[in-house]
């Protein structure tokens, strides 16, 4: 109730209004855009918080999370191509009911129902989020390197089909992060005389790198038509009968949604797919569904936008980042100094209330936004990809060397595009590497401390109850994952795949 | 044939020998804690050595063991497929990034970005023309309002700032 209270007051807040509307509607647009997903809208942005409020800032890149969501509907029902993977699940029914002259209709069921999984997911979020505040207090350095290692064990997840793989790539962002000034003794390592990198390199270089242009990388060699929008659809919202049969469904997103974001790793596209099958399974009318059957759309638009805020539970209150957005908003958290985790809401707590009447803002915003961008959408995605890309490429150019007004930056983000180019090519996931990237200093640091403290005492780590807690847990996280492998290994099934941006997933 | 798995698994053992060299040759200290600063990079180092080593295994294995050999050549001769090329667009396009970062400090912000969206956008694809010339000069002049004008960022001035603009 206390955070009611408080996040109320943040809810007229100029700041946060403009933050949440321009997210909002950047989201929109981005997810529109097919190839440029969440992560990637979220990445282009980020540069541009460095000269923002944190609170301002966070808020953007959240409500940015939002919009995309929706957004990647648009040509996922228009032209049969989802805008985000977690769209996917909306082509089935969505492009049918385009076919029926329904697209109004297909695209106001969507932004309802992503409204409502949006509210419903906000609910969770503070409703999960705040009892762990509470343990915050008892943090100390053994329990925070077991935090980081709890982080870390989240990469037996985010491996896809080879789990090897995934932990190459989550050592490669630990290697980046031991760069720098040494985080104990204060000397330096591998800085190989420049003092560009006595302050070692800040995750937004390596993420934008990663996601954004190692994406116009791999689109630099595609040279298709892309299909266009013809029509000039507008939004119809379901009326009060359709309203009630679509009740269900959503309910079933809502849950699905909320398992599934609050689970790192698991993310919005499998939550979309499950909440589909689950929809049609408890259907009254499953014959209909794939031949435009409305419910085919509000199940995996609500349990998508569900976990584009329940996603934020294990971000706001470990630190981790289960997806490859959230690991951007650890960047912009990151970037204003702000270290999500335990300490956040004793900390910062203004920021997390200030999120949250964020988050509602955006997704009252969705709606508004939603019906006024659809021709801003519709003009988007029937641009030529080569002027659009080119805008990018000199978008994230420029809002990198904004960041210190430093080419070295440039050089360094352009270093990590090739790096998740040649990643994507050989199939290797990027969230390890960003988590890895991340999590590398605490790990390292809480890690000698510890041992320092206890005067090398490994036994440091078992004594303290809540080290003791987190340890067990990523054990059992990576004891399940693995079972969960080769369970699926004896019964010849296909692993989930895992990152947005991975090639294998396209 | 050489698969994917392989190349990343060589990839990883070079990488990782490459940073155990460097991370030896970092200096020890006397104040040092006992992991000092080289600790965890060694351990780092020798883990990604592995991991390729496994990862490199692994591939070879498939290959052996795995799917019927004529079968086995054609899945990755289509792994290969195209790669050559999009690795050389990729390359262009880098090239063009790579043109741009040595030239915005020189030429300036204004100018550079109003050669790098043409040039960018005539490597993917777009019509070299007129059009494209306006759209890139009016591209430019906004990033450069939005970046200089209302963020109050202070982007290189190089030829403009010269000719005193």
């Amino acid at each position: 109730m206390e955070t009611l209270v408080q996040s109320a007051s943040y809810l007229f807040d100029l700041g946060v209004i403009i933050a949440a509307l321009a997210g909002v509607t950047w989201g929109i647009m981005g997810g529109a855009l097919p190839g440029i997903s969440p992560s990637i809208t979220m990445a282009l942005l980020l540069p541009f918080t460095y000269t923002m409020e944190p609170m301002s800032a966070i808020v953007l890149l959240a409500s940015t999370y939002i919009g995309a969501e929706y957004g990647g509907s648009v040509p996922a029902i228009l032209i049969r191509t989802p805008g985000t993977n977690a769209a996917a699940a909306t082509v089935i029914d969505g492009y049918e009911m385009n076919r029926q002259g329904k697209a109004g209709l297909a695209l106001g069921i969507s932004l309802y129902s992503g409204v409502l999984g949006s509210l419903f997911g906000l609910a969770m979020l503070i409703l999960l989020s705040g009892p762990l505040s509470r343990v915050a207090l008892a943090f100390t350095p053994p329990a925070y390197f077991a935090l980081g290692v709890l982080g870390l064990s989240v990469i037996a997840t985010l491996s896809g089909e080879n789990l090897v793989k995934g932990f190459i790539a989550a050592i490669l962002g630990l290697m980046v992060a031991t760069i720098g000034t040494d985080p104990v003794t204060g000397g330096t390592r591998f800085t190989f005389g420049s003092s560009e990198l006595l302050s070692g390199i800040e995750p937004v270089m390596i993420m934008v790198g990663l996601f954004a242009m190692s994406e116009l990388l791999v689109q630099a060699g595609g040279r298709g038509e892309a299909e266009r929008v013809t029509s000039r659809p507008r939004i119809n919202f379901p009326d009060l009968k359709l309203a009630r049969r679509l009740a269900f469904p959503q309910s079933i997103g809502g849950v699905i949604g909320t398992f599934e974001g609050v689970m790192p790793g698991a993310g919005g596209t499998i939550a979309s797919f499950m909440s589909y099958n689950e929809a049609r399974r408890w259907s009254r009318r499953p014959e209909e569904f794939g031949k435009g059957s409305p419910e085919g759309i509000a199940a995996p638009e609500t349990a998508n936008n569900t976990v584009a805020e329940t996603a934020l539970v294990p971000l706001l209150s470990f630190g981790i980042p289960g997806s490859n957005s959230t690991a951007i908003l650890l960047g912009g958290f990151l970037i204003h100094g702000i270290v999500p985790g335990p300490m956040l809401f004793q900390r910062s707590g203004e920021i997390v209330h200030g999120l949250y009447a964020g988050l509602f803002t955006a997704t009252f915003g969705m709606l508004v936004m939603g019906m006024l961008l659809l021709p801003a959408c519709i003009w988007l995605v029937n641009r030529p990809r080569p002027y659009l890309n080119a805008f990018i490429f000199a978008l994230i150019l420029s809002g990198i060397y904004s960041i210190h007004n430093s080419v070295f930056d440039l050089g360094i983000m352009m270093a990590a595009g090739a790096v998740g180019f040649f990643m994507r090519m050989l199939r290797f996931p990027f969230l390890p590497t960003v988590l890895g990237l991340v999590l590398g200093y605490l790990v390292e640091s809480s890690f000698r401390r510890s041992l320092v403290l206890s005067g090398d005492d490994l036994m440091i780590f078992v004594d303290d109850r809540i080290s003791l807690a987190l340890l067990m847990l990523a054990f059992l996280f990576i004891a399940g994952s693995l079972g969960k492998r080769i369970y699926d290994l004896a019964r010849r099934r296909r692993v989930e795949a895992f990152s947005e941006g991975s090639e294998a997933r396209e | 044939m050489i698969s994917r798995d392989l190349v990343g698994g060589l990839a990883a053992v070079v990488i990782g020998a490459v940073y155990l060299y460097f991370a030896y040759q970092l200096r020890v200290s006397a104040l040092d804690d006992s992991l000092g600063p080289s600790g965890m990079p060694r351990i780092y180092g020798w883990l990604l050595l592995s991991l390729g080593l496994i990862l490199t295994a692994q591939a070879i294995l498939s290959r052996l063991i795995g799917a019927p050999l004529a079968a086995g050549r054609e899945a990755l001769r289509g792994e290969w497929e195209g790669q050559g090329r999009r690795i050389g667009w990729a390359a262009g396009l880098f090239a063009i990034g790579a043109a741009y970062l040595s030239a915005v400090e020189k030429l300036g912000y204004l100018v550079s970005v109003a050669l790098l969206i043409p040039a960018a956008a005539t490597f993917l694809g777009a019509r070299f023309g007129p059009r494209l010339l306006a759209i890139a000069a009016l591209g430019a002049v906004a990033l450069w309002a939005i970046f200089a004008l209302v963020l109050g960022v202070s982007m290189p001035s190089g030829l403009l700032g010269r000719l005193g603009l």
